[in-house]
């Protein structure tokens, strides 16, 4: 049995329009090295890379930047072969600067890596394979940025049956990992088969919404015969089936506990774009270094998919595409629900820009917020089930006890309940603001034992 | 069923607070915040249950065997005066977290008009100690009924923001209002 | 018996009864509390603000006798309930200066570049969350008000995107101070009238860009005014602990950042 539809949906979700079509049928284009690089030292979550290269330095590509600040942390790698020009502060997608290092590529595209290729990682130790994917600077590039060593590296007592590749790219416009399924299914298949061997995992699913017809035969086509216990897992379409608790209720039925991780659960998701990177890391020996991105949206003239390396501003990614159409009105920098909004086009790309959105006033109608009608629209929608009703009403009246009573921390800020709000609450705000006060509380309480 | 049908008629038809409007003051007090709300239900019943049969007891064998039905009023508001002030020290004593949240309410109790109005009811009904009692509790599970439903509008309502002129007790009357008309639908429930 | 004496009786008994099962209640019943607490927390002002740290003028009041806690701690009190609390728990009186609330930003919307239209919670906390917050300094006061709602005394207004603190109403309590998520809010001594209104620590061009009042560097105000102004990397900071009267300063900052205020 190669594909099956999903037994399971989890309750609540929304059905944005996708305007996928822009792009879906768009092949992936490498995108020519820009004249400069800003790599920011803060592409992953957890503490920013320290850099091990100085003004001035030349580097090859391939080369490491930046070595990893502690267990969770990243290396960064550079992408071609150029100079270090300087280190300094530089915007992020996120808004806060953080340090970065400002790239010169000289053109030559010399290539220099202290990872060997591993053709036959069948006969590795998993350990090894989690380490050289660490050594690679591999994180989740779904938009997290999480370190996939230590997603890789779950404790003994946390065994790890089933392997789930996240391919549902549940965001509107966003079609990069569409792209990587249709034009790299097989690469797509034995990334995951070294995955599976160093989780030591018994089941592989490759999760895939409905909407994606041609990634789905792509993928059915391409499963290797001798891949044992892997099938391809048809979603139903609906926001957001990308997010991993919903994805893992959805093919296999388990509840991730509250406050819980996959591996409680015995799974573990990974993107197809991460898929990928692991399988370049162990079997061509290459860093993380180039990703895919969506450069889309009705202010842009031609939007396309790119490979582009990390560190590309967003500016000549914009120029790629044949420029803006009309007055820009909104940045997004990811899909529109999830995504951050750029006050301007001079931020660079990190390993987690998954998109790249520019809309037209037209897309983005104003709006005045309103008091909450409770009419429960956003109770059907949420798919943690919690009550952003009650949530956002308790978080405004300042009640952050009360908020995280109502289990405001397991919010993962999709955007569901705001977007079916007819008051036009900035739900998502209150509670990412609800969530920063409870995270300094906790930070700031000294630990009783 | 004469005592399930007693209780019903306590708590729902005829609810103390939003049928007979007696009981008031605490029901507005008392009904910011929900464990505060909680903790003055339980001293309202466990005062209206001894009040009654406290008063039942000298109603029968003091002041009816003697003629002295018409110092009922006198004598019933010293018995709970009386009452309350014990509860009050016996609280003050072992529960101080829940004195000092309930504060000046307790007192309230005492010239609250529910528990005076359950005692004199009683003696108007002439029921035996046992219905007087029972009567008693359900009244008090009624008043905590209506109090709990309350203080929960209310904590909502705080959080709201009223036109000016219906700022702080005002919404709060309205609301009291709408929750009366809706007990109303109870009538015609138990014969 | 006689029609009045019976009555009489019954009431009078049944009263003794209850008074005495009180009287016995309240001698083994009763609770140890501290006279004193009750007569200190008549002598504090009751706005229970929480200026002294406590949940409360009664909880304060049951700390300083209970607790030994310091009898300093209420800004709101005046020199006249300070002795007398300082009576009532047998110790010295120590008088402490009076302080106001000082927004380190003269940047409004005429002066102050915005980067791009927010619209989302009037909260400057949320605001600084959004894309490091819509002002073009990254260090200033974004005016949606979160002082404002914290201070119990209304001191704090925002006008033209900016938020002022009145040194009239001020009673220097200190609950602004951990409610701007720029942490440019200060206690100064109300008697200092001059204060450097800029909190960025940008160099001067960067600042010019972003700002037409702030302080870009020149060190001048350094120069006149005899040690109370020191530099901080590009920013100017003034020592409150040092006179500082040079109201010239007002005139001559070219950065136009130096205020008179009060």
């Amino acid at each position: 049995m190669k594909t099956f539809p999903s037994p399971f949906c989890f309750s609540g979700g929304i059905h944005p329009a996708y305007n996928k079509d822009l792009t879906c049928g768009e092949a992936i284009r490498r995108l020519s090295c820009p004249a400069q690089l800003v790599i920011s030292l803060s592409q992953h979550l957890g503490a920013p890379a320290v850099p091990c290269v100085k003004a001035g330095d030349i580097v090859s590509g391939g080369q490491r930047l930046a070595d990893a600040a502690g267990m969770i942390s990243a290396p960064i790698h550079a992408p071609t072969s150029g100079k270090v020009v300087r280190i300094e502060p530089a915007p992020t997608p996120l808004g806060r600067p953080a340090p970065a290092i400002l790239f010169e590529p000289d053109g030559r595209d010399v290539w220099e890596s202290t990872l060997d290729p591993l053709a036959d990682w069948q006969t590795h130790d998993p350990r090894a394979l989690a380490e050289r994917v660490g050594a690679a600077g591999v994180v989740g590039m779904g938009g997290a940025g999480f370190p996939t060593q230590v997603k890789l590296s779950p404790p003994a007592d946390k065994p790890i049956d089933t392997l789930i590749i996240n391919g549902a790219e549940c965001e509107p416009y966003l079609t990069g990992d569409h792209r990587l399924m249709v034009e790299q299914a097989a690469t797509l298949w034995e990334g995951a088969a070294i995955i599976r061997h160093i989780l030591g995992a018994k089941t592989v699913r490759v999760a895939i919404e409905d909407n994606k017809p041609d990634a789905i035969r792509a993928m059915e086509t391409a499963l290797p015969t001798t891949l044992a216990d892997a099938a391809v897992c048809v979603l139903k379409t609906s926001y957001p089936q990308g997010s991993e608790k919903q994805q893992i209720f959805s093919v296999t039925g388990r509840v991730v506990p509250a406050g819980g991780l996959p591996m409680d659960v015995g799974c573990v998701v990974e993107n197809v774009g991460t898929t990928l990177a692991v399988w370049d890391a162990v079997v061509n020996g290459r860093p993380l270094i180039w990703r895919t991105i969506t450069v889309s949206g009705d202010a842009v003239t031609a939007p396309a998919n790119f490979l582009a390396p990390i560190g590309t501003p967003f500016a000549a990614l914009v120029e790629a595409c044949g420029g803006a159409k009309g007055r820009i009105a909104k940045i997004v920098a990811g899909g529109p629900m999830m995504g951050f909004a750029q006050a301007a086009l001079d931020v660079a790309m990190t390993k987690t820009s998954s998109g790249l959105l520019l809309l037209s006033a037209a897309r983005v109608p104003g709006y005045t917020s309103q008091p909450c009608i409770a009419c429960g629209r956003c109770l059907d929608a949420c798919p943690m089930r919690l009550m952003p009703a009650e949530l956002s009403q308790r978080i405004e009246a300042d009640d952050i006890d009360g908020a995280e009573q109502t289990f405001v921390m397991d919010c993962f800020e999709c955007g569901s309940c705001a977007f079916v709000c007819p008051a036009h609450r900035p739900l998502v705000q209150h509670m990412r603001r609800a969530k920063a006060v409870i995270i300094a509380r906790r930070r700031a309480a000294p630990k009783k034992s | 069923m004469d005592y399930v049908l007693l209780i019903i008629g306590a708590v729902l038809v005829n609810n103390f607070v939003l049928n007979r409007f007696l009981g008031i003051c605490p029901f507005l007090g008392v009904s910011k915040r929900i464990p505060t709300a909680m903790g003055m239900s339980g001293a309202v019943i466990f005062v209206m249950g001894m009040a009654a049969a406290v008063t039942w007891c000298v109603h029968t064998w003091v002041l009816a065997p003697f003629g002295l039905q018409y110092l009922q009023t006198i004598a019933f508001i010293l018995l709970i005066a009386a009452f309350v002030q014990l509860v009050d020290i016996v609280m003050k004593r072992f529960v101080p977290a829940l004195h000092r949240a309930l504060g000046i309410f307790l007192p309230l109790i005492t010239t609250n008009c529910a528990v005076l109005g359950v005692a004199v009811m009683n003696v108007k009904a002439a029921s035996g100690f046992c219905k007087s009692v029972v009567f008693a509790l359900a009244a008090a599970v009624g008043f905590s009924f209506a109090l709990l439903i309350f203080t929960g509008l209310r904590e909502k309502i705080e959080r709201a923001d009223p036109p000016r002129a219906f700022q702080g007790v005002a919404i709060s009357l309205v609301t009291a209002g709408l929750l009366s008309l809706a007990f109303m639908g109870f009538n015609g429930l138990v014969k | 018996m006689s029609d009045w004496l019976t009555p009489i009786l019954w009431i009078g008994g049944i009263g003794t009864a209850c008074g005495a099962a009180l009287a016995l209640a309240a001698r083994y019943l009763s609770v140890e509390e501290d006279p004193r607490i009750e007569r200190i927390a008549n002598e504090l002002p009751g706005a229970n603000c929480g200026g002294c740290g406590f949940a409360g003028c009664a909880d304060y009041a049951k700390a300083m006798v209970t607790a030994d806690t310091a009898a300093t701690l209420c800004p709101v009190c005046n020199s006249e309930s300070s002795a007398k609390i300082a009576a009532l728990l047998g110790r010295s009186v120590e008088v402490s200066e009076r302080k106001v609330a000082v927004i380190r930003c003269g940047g409004n919307d005429s002066e102050a570049l915005r980067r791009f239209a927010y619209n989302g919670i009037a909260d400057c906390a949320a605001a600084a969350a959004t894309g490091g917050g819509d002002k073009t300094c990254t260090y200033g006061c974004l005016g949606y008000g979160s002082c404002v709602r914290v201070c119990p005394f209304h001191a704090i207004a925002v006008a033209d995107g900016l938020a002022t603190v009145d040194p009239r109403v001020c009673i220097g309590c200190g609950k602004c101070i951990p409610a701007c998520p720029r942490g440019i809010i200060t206690l100064a001594p109300a008697a200092a009238s001059l204060h450097v209104l800029c909190s960025s620590k940008d160099k001067g061009p960067v600042v010019k860009k972003a700002c037409g009042v702030g302080c870009i560097g020149c060190t001048l105000c350094v120069k006149l005014s005899d040690g109370a102004i020191s530099m901080e990397g590009f920013l100017a900071r003034v020592d409150y602990s040092k006179p500082l009267t040079q109201d010239v300063l007002v005139e001559k900052c070219p950065g136009h950042c130096i205020q008179k205020i009060g």
